[in-house]
């Protein structure tokens, strides 16, 4: 079963094109990646999927419901997006878990936010530390559980850990694994040949505003040289 | 017009021309005109032409525009009145859409400038705060003042506002990714942007007296008014000035967030762009 589907997807901002008739099917279950080269639209694709931004043209489905006919802040609330900036709001932890909650009028109590942040692999004390004063890695995680707060049923990953080191990414990475397996559907984009083949089932290669391939991960790497793919990324002048 | 009112301010204005005193006090005040140009000789900043002209097109300006305030000072009728204030607003937008070039801007100003300043200046007409019967002399002054002071304070909350929301676009759109929407998304931005532009004047306000005298209770004073009434007025003058600012700074904000926000909770990226594009021309 598909849970986003995408269907003659335009979209242009100033005159300039940035997808061109996106079809695409989502599946339910795993976790998609979506790569390219930079300025190849996967941001803009996520963007769409949360709303935050209205394609030019075609018609995007959640659950088989055209988005047209969901209200877009419930819609939001359901397809969570995590940034690669955290973007966290000014206070605490717990001012930023509480805040998707409190918009929807929904009691969230403290084992409950301890519960939200151990999923994001951090531990209770962080509820009052000021997020000022987390570490990159840290202040990643706090922004996946400000989404995860929301209890959403997607949540999308904008290159979620290209700003942290080692350690924070394999954090990050081994809750996607976790959450994803506890049924929370994720699609990340990513830079990075290494996390796809490390974290997603499936793949969509996405170049110059166009779909070039949607397939499985494990398929795609059998039947693709890795070098050959770098090189193609290289092509296209990104920094791989 | 009256034939007898026609001669009444026909007779005000030769009182004012006649009268010997006046052209010894300009004559005098040329001292200062000679202090600017010995000092632009001496430091050789070059502006002597410059600043003589200003004078003399300056003068006459305000010589003519005295003349039309004795006729404009002189006027009853409140549909007159009410018509040199919406000229006035119109003038006001005109001159900020000049300067800036947001989308939308002259329709934004002229309808927040208008509703504030209109309003404030109605219950100062009709709850007796001037004296009755309302005439020009206090209703214009009053007015350009509220009029003046709304537009700048407005534009100050609209440049804030823009400037913030730009500087603040991943935060923002942080709180619409959680199903926030865009009115509750601002809400501390348009908090900083309505302190932005009202502070200055409440400072003024407290300093009322101590520091400063301002332009409207000097003139009373200078033009004979008890200096006590003319304090009373310029207190008033303040929260006209504040009231209208605010009423007008909220519409103002409300009307842009309309352009700058879908009514789908989206940032409008084309307007944003335009908004980035407009001040990398004005740096």
């Amino acid at each position: 079963m598909d849970i986003i589907k995408f269907k003659n997807i335009h979209y242009s901002i100033n005159s300039k094109l940035i997808l061109k008739n996106i079809n695409l099917n989502i599946s339910h279950s795993g976790v998609t990646g979506i790569i390219g080269p930079s300025g190849s639209g996967k941001s803009t694709l996520l963007r769409i999927m949360n709303r935050l931004i209205s394609p030019d043209s075609g018609s995007v489905y959640f659950n088989n419901k055209d988005f047209k006919e969901i209200n877009p802040n419930l819609l939001r609330k359901q397809i969570g997006l995590v940034t690669q900036s955290p973007n966290l709001f000014e206070g605490t932890v717990k001012y930023n878990i509480k805040y998707g909650p409190e918009i929807w009028n929904e009691e969230i109590n403290v084992s409950e936010e301890a519960e939200i942040l151990e999923k994001a692999g951090l531990d209770e004390e962080f509820l009052k530390r000021d997020v000022s004063t987390l570490s990159a890695g840290e202040q990643q995680r706090v922004n996946l559980a400000r989404t995860l707060a929301n209890k959403p049923k997607v949540i999308l990953l904008d290159e979620p850990t290209s700003n942290l080191d080692i350690v924070s990414e394999e954090i990050i990475e081994s809750t996607i694994d976790r959450l994803n397996k506890e049924g929370i559907k994720f699609i990340i984009v990513t830079h990075s040949l290494e996390q796809t083949k490390r974290i997603t089932d499936n793949l969509v290669f996405i170049k110059e505003g166009e779909i070039l391939e949607h397939t499985e991960t494990k398929k795609y790497f059998k039947q693709n040289n890795p070098q050959s793919i770098k090189n193609y990324f290289k092509k296209t002048g990104d920094g791989l | 017009m009256s034939k007898e009112k026609l001669e009444s301010i026909v007779n005000a204005l030769i009182e004012a021309i006649v009268e010997p005193e006046i052209y010894i006090r300009i004559l005098l005040s040329l001292v200062l005109l000679g202090i600017i140009i010995a000092l632009s000789f001496w430091k050789k900043v070059n502006i002597e032409r410059s600043m003589t002209v200003s004078f003399i097109r300056g003068f006459i300006q305000i010589i003519l525009m005295g003349s039309v305030l004795i006729i404009v000072f002189s006027v009853k009728s409140l549909l007159i009145l009410y018509l040199i204030l919406i000229f006035m607003c119109f003038f006001a937008s005109v001159t900020v859409a000049g300067r800036y070039k947001y989308p939308g801007i002259f329709k934004i100003e002229l309808i927040s400038i208008l509703t504030g300043s209109l309003s404030v200046i109605s219950i100062v007409i009709f709850s007796g705060i001037i004296p009755k019967p309302v005439s020009g002399e206090y209703v214009i002054p009053l007015g350009s003042m509220v009029i003046a002071n709304t537009m700048i304070i407005t534009m100050i909350v609209i440049e804030r506002m823009y400037s913030s929301i730009k500087k603040s676009k991943g935060k923002i759109e942080a709180a619409l990714s959680l199903g926030d929407t865009s009115g509750n998304a601002l809400k501390s931005i348009l908090k900083e942007s309505y302190k932005a532009g009202l502070m200055p004047s409440i400072n003024r306000l407290a300093v009322l007296g101590i520091v400063t005298i301002p332009g409207l209770m000097s003139g009373m004073i200078i033009g004979g008014v008890n200096p006590v009434i003319a304090a009373v007025y310029q207190v008033i003058i303040f929260l006209m000035i504040l009231s209208s600012a605010f009423i007008a700074s909220i519409i103002a904000t409300k009307l842009c967030i309309k352009r700058i926000f879908t009514n789908l909770d989206q940032l409008n990226m084309n307007l944003l762009f335009i908004l980035e594009k407009e001040e990398n021309n004005n740096r």
